[in-house]
């Protein structure tokens, strides 16, 4: 039987069951480096220092775009991930999904048997059919699915399979793409390329149906770069300006400063409008709409080449070519927008999307079929038609819906275990080297396509390092250290849209779609995008940053389209598209579209612990252009996992809120809201040496909810399930609480306040427990005191933030060994029985104090990150010592926008402060 | 007997006696042991059923306690439910055996003779019940003795400053004393069964417990004295058990909890629930072990009152709260009071408490009332309902809408909350009987001596 060049896991079935498995795994946990040599980053030990972690360059690629990270290793098993500080695309900070994947690699419910037909078959069976000894004549019906990719890695094979096998064929397959990005550049320039966007230089932003801050391409380099020219910092700072239009609340639209609700199908319309304003021609807008319009043109022409217009990839391609006529009209090409050649190989071409595939499957000419973690059957209903082909083979990393349709399955490596390339957005060139030797053995994408390409040894790291020609061995440590090679960002094109591009359009654009009495947006997932985390416990759990609604993805609706449906929130909806039909729980959110029904895409996997989880919607997008139908369904009403059931404020003073122009005429705005309240009792203790503190910029936050995922991860935060969510008792230590703010439906502004432990200086947590489980540290943390705690749960009653956690009941047990290796040794995980609650990372404090004390200084300002801190995307997290007057984040606290909430009603004198938050409003459309 | 003219004499006109005919020391004894040495297939059953119910119970405290408090409905933001409701309800009721016998001792109430030895018992068992649920809902109930400051090696004590180390030596110093009181109480009464014994090994088992009691007059001197020590021990134990329990939740600052009013409406509320228990358990022994002329209609008029006051002072402390949340201003707390509470999820068992606990003090001004022992009956099970509920909802929902909206929440009991509420009860009531059956429930030595002296003020009435 072939084996697996690695002895510790064989493949196929020779007796290994899933206990023993788990058990070697318990034995080795911690002792697996990677068998390739890789280097840590910035610092070369001389061999692995127990305690210590090491942070290793890599980079994960989401639908071809790739963002440098640095993973923390403890003893050779990763356990966190952050962003490579030097790396364009992150500059420190992540993206949601990025924070979770960790716990991907370690999922138990990963895929690991290879296997041909029901039978146990080895890598060998798969060489022999497709290397470089096995008859394929020229390549004949052999089709080969892959997500979208820029590795050069992996484009090199693909000539090389080209070249041996010229018949075969190759799909690119990203569930998400339209394609309308690059018809619309087509349409533009005549030649696909891809747009870069400087948000840091725009003053004026309008977002059509993008969000832009939580989702894009590039959204961790963007939202910093928004972030940049949104913060202000004192009176005379400028501040931008943010126009949405869309149909669903997004974390973007949700912080605009002006934002328009439209249907889908008016979207389109309504930009056609503002661009017809923006190029000296009549609207043909009425009413609100046209009130917007004109503002937003009037805007964006007071601001040439300091503005940006970014269109949704769901938008019709005219629109694209629109937004690239108004930049050009607009000044913004090479100022603020520039054109770069795309990134992700073949865009725009032929070979994307399924189209191709699904023409040659239904005439029957595919033979043989490698699906490469993609998962159409679930996502494009492609199921039936992939069993029908002779030969099937797929690799993932879990037994997906394609994979129980086809022939041969391999198991797929996580990104963390294996080598490849990638380009970030502006492509830059990236690399991925591995944390860990593969835990269940399995393949990269690049190990079958090597095969296919006819290598007799499919060792990526090899193909790698011989592709990038780099034999010396100092320049290749050197590059996997840095994780990326600087300097290889495409440079900006000299281009120019096309003359008739504008017109062309507009009419497109114009063209009104019949109205439908209602309509269906089919949306990403803001945490399981296309449905490829649809398995990740963290992502499942975390609440949508919108809905707060966890473990589901219910119907979105308008409280007016709610009314008229006859529906109120958890109440059965049917929403059917042709003949598709999906029924999923009804969810009232101010702000939607009426006559709009939103729906998330990526749900409805089967989950190891809760069944299906959610509703697949990925049927009703296969219904495209069908009509749609939505009616309350027969059934109870559901009560919905919710973290927040109450979005008012109750007039409030928590999340503080003000326009730019009151704060420039008042800078110091929030120190009313601060004022102590006057006690009878002295100040007995003053604090002195490093005390610490935590400032959040509400101005910038987007609420995108990475902060609580790193929080997860960093803390040994566990996962609760859906049951536990609707008892209210999701355990993290960070959350996003959403306030909603604004007149009207029309104007809903619904802002984020990350809220965690306040760390009062006069905490009421600390005098209520009854036996000192948590006190003052005496560099100013409430500390909680685990093996003292009993559980009277008194702190948790008489916190006024409510940002204590129970653990209700024993959630780390049962635990699959691989689960255990996720775990930051330097955190307790907390029992059953004991409160718990943020540290403010204090075992990051403690490593930085030692490692101050070691080197002989002082502790600096920057020394120390919270793993929210080093996610935020914004920055809008600032950590560090409120003792040293010249820290970060003692201007904050100085700021007159500084508050601590709850400060001046309860004077509790919290260390977590929090900056008004500021809205930059029209005032053309203030009025 | 000729027209009573002494003073005593003409209170007893206008009020009902507390001893009805004369019965002399032997027959009072035979018929206040009776129930003591004569069992039967009703006892057994009762037994059965308590004991069944009793044993369910502790069947689901154990699961508590070995699946982990996540069983019960409580939550985050609603850290404390059912568990401490059914703590200082059943605390509460424990109150009123405790006053009954030590104030109105030292006050000389001759009512409360009849009486005592029963209220007593009930608030031994609640307080032990009460006692068991700050144990059973900590997350680490085995952990609970370190709310005690006893010298542990490590030199760690508690956190004087929280209220639960002031309620774990209240409610721990309350059940001594009160269970020395009781005992003490018992002695001659156990004296008394040991003489009358019908078998030789009952005759041992309570000569046991009757701790050789002779009934020699240094006895009966020695015994006055500690009764009466313990009578004042026990005085300002009544007000201070309540007190603490309130500071649990006027000491924290949440809207709702963080209140001064709370120490004696608190004490009002446990005095004015156990009277409401003492009704409960006197309506039924009164009637099914014939004892009218042991407990009168005196009795039932004098606890009556005693509701009637409590209760009123119960409903004045609403209103105080109500004005002073509007009067303070503070907008955390005016939300709770009038939102929250008289319109919130909750606000049913609010109106319910508020119903009831303004209509039945104030229908217990009408006599007839107060003297009907039904009518009595059927009062005291509402007001056991009411204060029950007024905990909860004064727990439940200050947690639920404190400060930060988007921390709301909404407590869901679980079954496992009802059925152990509901098993106190089964093992309430299974105590209660195995006290009625084995112990002389009714005070025979202090009954005889009300007798003799009833009879003293007669005869100087009829010689006057």
């Amino acid at each position: 039987m072939d084996r697996h060049p690695l002895p510790i896991h064989p493949e196929g079935t020779d007796g290994w069951s899933r206990r023993s498995f788990l058990l070697g795994v318990a034995a080795l946990a911690g002792c697996r480096p990677p068998r390739e040599k890789i280097l840590p980053y910035a610092r070369q030990p001389p061999e692995v220092q127990p305690g210590r972690p090491l942070f290793y360059a890599t980079s994960m690629a989401i639908e071809g775009n790739a963002i440098g990270l640095l993973v923390e290793s403890h003893e050779g098993r990763p356990t966190k991930i952050e962003g490579n500080p030097e790396h364009p695309a992150s500059l420190g900070a992540t993206g949601l999904q990025h924070q979770a994947a960790i716990l991907d690699l370690y999922d138990p419910a990963r895929a690991r048997l290879f296997r041909r037909a029901a039978g146990p078959a080895g890598w060998g069976a798969f060489v022999e059919r497709f290397g470089p000894t096995a008859q394929l004549g020229a390549g004949e019906g052999l089709h080969v699915v892959l997500e979208p990719t820029a590795s050069p890695l992996l484009a090199s094979l693909i000539e090389r399979i080209r070249a041996r096998l010229p018949a075969a064929r190759f799909h690119f397959h990203a569930p998400l793409a339209t394609g309308a990005v690059e018809e619309g550049s087509r349409r533009a320039f005549g030649q696909v390329l891809a747009t870069q966007r400087r948000y840091d230089r725009a003053r004026v932003v309008l977002a059509i149906d993008a969000d832009f801050l939580a989702s894009g391409p590039n959204h961790v380099r963007e939202a910093r770069d928004f972030a940049a020219a949104r913060r202000v910092r004192d009176a005379a700072a400028p501040m931008n300006r943010l126009y949405v239009v869309e149909s669903e609340l997004t974390c973007t639209g949700a912080v605009a400063d002006h934002r328009l609700r439209a249907r889908p199908s008016d979207v389109p319309r309504i930009f056609a409008g503002i661009a017809a304003a923006i190029l000296g021609r009549p609207s043909g807008l009425e009413g609100r709409a046209r009130r917007f319009a004109e503002a937003v043109a009037t805007d964006l022409l007071r601001h040439p080449g300091a503005g940006v217009v970014v269109v949704g990839d769901r938008q019709p391609a005219a629109a694209h070519a629109l937004a690239h006529v108004l930049d050009e009209r607009l000044g913004n090409r090479n100022a603020t927008v520039f054109q770069t050649a795309p990134t992700i190989l073949e865009a725009g071409g032929p070979s994307h999307g399924l189209a191709s595939l699904r023409d040659a499957l239904t005439r029957g000419e595919v033979r043989t079929l490698l699906l490469l973690e993609v998962d159409p059957a679930y996502d494009a209903e492609l199921g039936e038609a992939i069993a029908m082909v002779p030969e099937t083979v797929c690799l993932a990393l879990h037994e997906t819906e394609t994979a129980r349709a086809c022939g041969w399955f391999i198991p797929a490596l996580h990104w963390l275990e294996g080598w490849g390339d990638g380009r970030s957005h502006d492509g830059t060139l990236t690399l991925q080297q591995p944390l860990i030797r593969p835990l269940y053995g399995g393949r990269s994408p690049a190990a079958v396509l090597a095969v296919l390409a006819g290598e007799a040894d499919p060792d990526p790291h090899r193909l790698l390092r011989a592709l990038h020609g780099i034999a010396d061995e100092r320049a290749w440590e050197r590059l996997l250290r840095t994780g990326f090679v600087p300097g290889t960002a495409f440079p900006p094109l000299p281009v120019a849209v096309r003359a008739d591009a504008a017109q062309a359009a507009l009419a497109s654009l114009a063209r009104e779609a019949a109205p439908a009495a209602i309509e269906l947006c089919l949306a990403p997932d803001r945490r399981l995008r296309d449905g490829r985390f649809g398995r990740n416990d963290w992502l499942l759990e975390l609440p949508d940053p919108i809905t707060r609604i966890a473990w589901e993805n219910p119907a979105l609706l308008s409280p007016a389209t709610a009314r008229r449906l006859g529906v109120e929130s958890g109440d059965p909806l049917e929403v059917r598209a042709g003949d598709r039909v999906v029924r999923a729980p009804a969810f009232v959110v101010q702000g939607t579209a009426d006559d709009t029904v939103v729906l998330h895409l990526g749900w409805g996997h089967h989950h190891r612990g809760e069944g299906q989880v959610g509703v697949n919607a990925w049927p009703l997008r296969a219904a495209a252009g069908q009509p749609v139908e939505v009616r309350a369904a027969p059934g109870q009403r559901i009560p919905l996992a919710s973290a927040q059931p109450h979005i008012e404020m109750h007039g409030r003073p928590i999340l503080l809120h003000a326009t730019v122009d009151a704060f420039r005429a008042d800078p110091a705005l929030a120190v009313h809201h601060d004022e102590p309240r006057p006690s009878l009792y002295p100040d007995a203790w003053r604090p002195s040496g490093v005390q610490w503190g935590m400032a959040i910029d509400l101005g910038v936050c987007t609420g995108c909810a990475t902060c609580v995922i790193a929080c997860q991860a960093e803390n040994n935060v566990p996962v609760v399930g859906k049951v536990g969510v609707r008892k209210g008792r999701e355990m993290h230590w960070l959350r996003i609480d959403r306030y909603l703010l604004g007149e009207s439906e029309d104007d809903v502004r619904l802002l984020p306040q990350p809220m965690l432990c306040q760390h009062c200086e006069k905490a009421p947590c600390e005098y209520v427990c009854p036996v000192n489980a948590t006190v003052h540290s005496a560099d100013g943390l409430n500390e909680m005191v685990y093996n003292r705690c009993i559980g009277t749960r008194f702190c948790s009653n008489n916190c006024p933030y409510k940002v204590r956690r129970f653990n209700w009941l024993e959630y780390n047990e049962p635990i699959a060994a691989t689960q255990a290796m996720q775990k930051n040794p330097d955190v307790t995980v907390r029992a059953r029985g004991v409160m718990e609650k943020c540290t403010y990372c204090v075992q990051r404090i403690r490593a930085a104090q030692i490692d101050a004390r070691l080197a002989g200084r002082a502790l600096r300002d920057g020394d120390v990150q919270t793993a929210c801190q080093a996610a935020c995307p914004t920055g809008a997290i600032v950590f560090g010592p409120v003792s040293d007057p010249e820290s970060a984040v003692s201007r904050l606290h100085r700021d007159g926008r500084s508050y601590g909430v709850l400060q001046h009603q309860l004077g509790t004198e919290p260390r977590t402060r929090y900056l008004v938050h500021l809205r930059n409003p029209n005032p053309e459309l203030e009025a | 007997m000729s027209a009573p003219r002494s003073a005593a004499s003409s209170r007893a006109m206008e009020e009902p006696p507390v001893l009805l005919a004369r019965p002399s020391d032997d027959e009072l004894t035979r018929r206040l042991l009776r129930p003591i040495w004569v069992g039967g297939p009703v006892w057994r059953i009762l037994f059965l059923v308590t004991g069944l119910g009793s044993a369910t119970m502790l069947l689901f405290v154990l699961y508590t306690v070995v699946a982990g408090i996540g069983v019960w409905g409580n939550d985050i933001p609603v850290g404390w439910a059912y568990g401490i409701t059914n703590f200082v309800w059943w605390i509460g009721i424990g109150h009123a055996g405790t006053f009954i016998s030590a104030i109105l001792l030292l006050l000389e109430q001759p009512w409360r003779t009849s009486i005592n030895r029963f209220a007593e018992a009930m608030t031994l068992f609640a307080v032990m019940l009460a006692g068991m649920f700050p144990v059973l809902h900590l997350g680490r109930p085995w952990f609970a003795y370190w709310i005690f400051p006893y010298p542990a090696t490590m030199d760690v004590w508690p956190q004087f400053r929280s209220a639960l180390p002031w309620d774990a030596a209240a409610i721990a110093t309350y059940f001594t004393v009160s269970f020395l009181f009781w005992y003490v109480g018992l002695i001659p009464d156990l004296a008394t069964a040991r003489d009358c014994a019908p078998t030789p090994a009952k005759r041992r088992l309570y000569g046991l417990f009757a701790l050789g009691w002779r009934g020699s007059s240094t006895h009966w001197s020695h015994y006055r004295l500690a009764y009466g020590l313990l009578a004042a021990l026990a005085t300002p134990l009544v007000i201070s058990v309540h007190s603490i329990v309130s500071a649990d939740f006027a000491t924290a600052q949440l809207p709702g909890w963080h209140s001064t009013i709370f120490p004696p409406y608190f004490v009002a509320g446990a005095i004015y629930s156990g009277f409401a228990m003492v009704i409960t358990l006197m309506v039924p022994i009164r009637r099914i072990f014939r004892l009218h002329e042991v407990i009168t209609t005196r009795h039932l008029d004098a606890v009556a009152k005693m509701t009637m006051a409590t209760g009123l002072i119960v409903a004045y402390a609403y209103v105080v709260e109500y004005f002073l949340a509007w009067y303070g201003g503070d907008p955390f707390e005016h939300y709770v009071f009038y939102a929250e509470r008289l319109a919130g999820p909750y606000a049913w068992a609010v109106w319910t408490v508020f119903a009831i606990n303004f209509a039945v003090p104030n229908l217990l001004w009408v006599r007839r009332i107060r003297r009907s022992a039904l009518a009595l009956f059927f009062l005291s099970i509402l007001i056991n309902v009411a204060m029950w509920l007024e905990r909860f909802f004064l727990i439940v929902t200050s947690l639920q809408r404190d400060f930060l909206p988007s921390s709301w929440g909404l407590f869901r009991p679980s079954y496992i909350d009802g059925a152990i509420l509901t098993g106190t009860l089964f093992t309430f009531a299974f105590l209660f009987l195995l006290f009625l059956r084995f112990v002389p429930f009714v005070p025979i030595a202090e009954v005889k001596e009300l007798r003799h002296e009833l009879e003293v003020a007669e005869g100087r009435a009829v010689r006057g």
